[in-house]
């Protein structure tokens, strides 16, 4: 009993934060504004491949899947992966599936791995095509 | 055959590209232990690489919330006066 209803707080809390975040980053356009930058970029002019992701989140709440494409590539990624991994989660759980769940294979995170790296090494490539990976 | 331990994958993957790097990468290479481990049968090792990657996740986030808290230190304590000056955003 208690630790159903601690799970309950906690993904309360969790989501309560999310909507936070988001009313922030849909109202406040963060390529104008007081947003922190990444600290690698702002030390030494390197993309991470988190380096976007903010204005990616903005235009993501706005629909704008193209702009989120140019800001970072990896974050529509990163909320596909999410969206999956819930849905397969929500599905095996209350509607008693036994659906795999990819990301339990054994090379899945080894693949995430090896396209995280490669994407952080070609976004810094300052030559089309890689450089559309940069955010403008 | 029973399930694997929680390989924090996905958390990994958002603490990688929401904020820390090193910290959503050693998450990802733990994870990739859980799954490899579980598979091979070593479910000790499995449970050991999850309680890593829980560890890597958690500083993240920990690393994230500093980084805001510093970050809205410094934006009211120097620049707060000068952007209600401007009085722009």
């Amino acid at each position: 009993m208690l630790v159903i209803s601690k799970t309950k707080i906690k993904y309360i809390g969790l989501l309560a934060f999310g909507l936070i975040v988001a009313i922030l980053y849909y109202f406040i356009n963060p390529s104008f504004n007081f947003f922190p930058r990444c600290p690698l970029y702002a030390t030494t002019g390197i993309y991470c491949p988190g380096c976007g992701s903010q204005r990616a989140l903005h235009d993501f709440l706005h629909l704008d899947i193209r702009g989120v494409l140019g800001h970072n590539v990896l974050f529509l990624f990163g909320i596909l992966v999410f969206t999956y991994h819930f849905s397969i989660k929500i599905l095996n759980t209350y509607f008693k599936k036994g659906y795999q769940n990819i990301l339990y294979h054994r090379k899945t995170p080894i693949i995430i791995l090896v396209v995280v790296i490669g994407y952080w090494i070609l976004r810094n490539i300052p030559i089309y095509p890689f450089n559309l990976l940069a955010p403008d | 055959m029973s399930s694997p331990p929680k390989n924090y994958l996905v958390e990994s993957i958002l603490v990688t590209v929401f904020c820390c790097l090193p910290f959503g990468i050693a998450g990802i290479v733990f994870a990739s232990q859980v799954n490899s481990k579980f598979a091979s049968g070593d479910i000790d090792g499995a449970n050991q690489a999850s309680a890593d990657a829980k560890k890597w996740m958690k500083w993240g986030i920990i690393a994230w919330a500093i980084l805001a808290v510093l970050y809205l230190i410094f934006l009211f304590g120097l620049g707060g006066m000068a952007m209600m000056n401007a009085g722009d955003f």
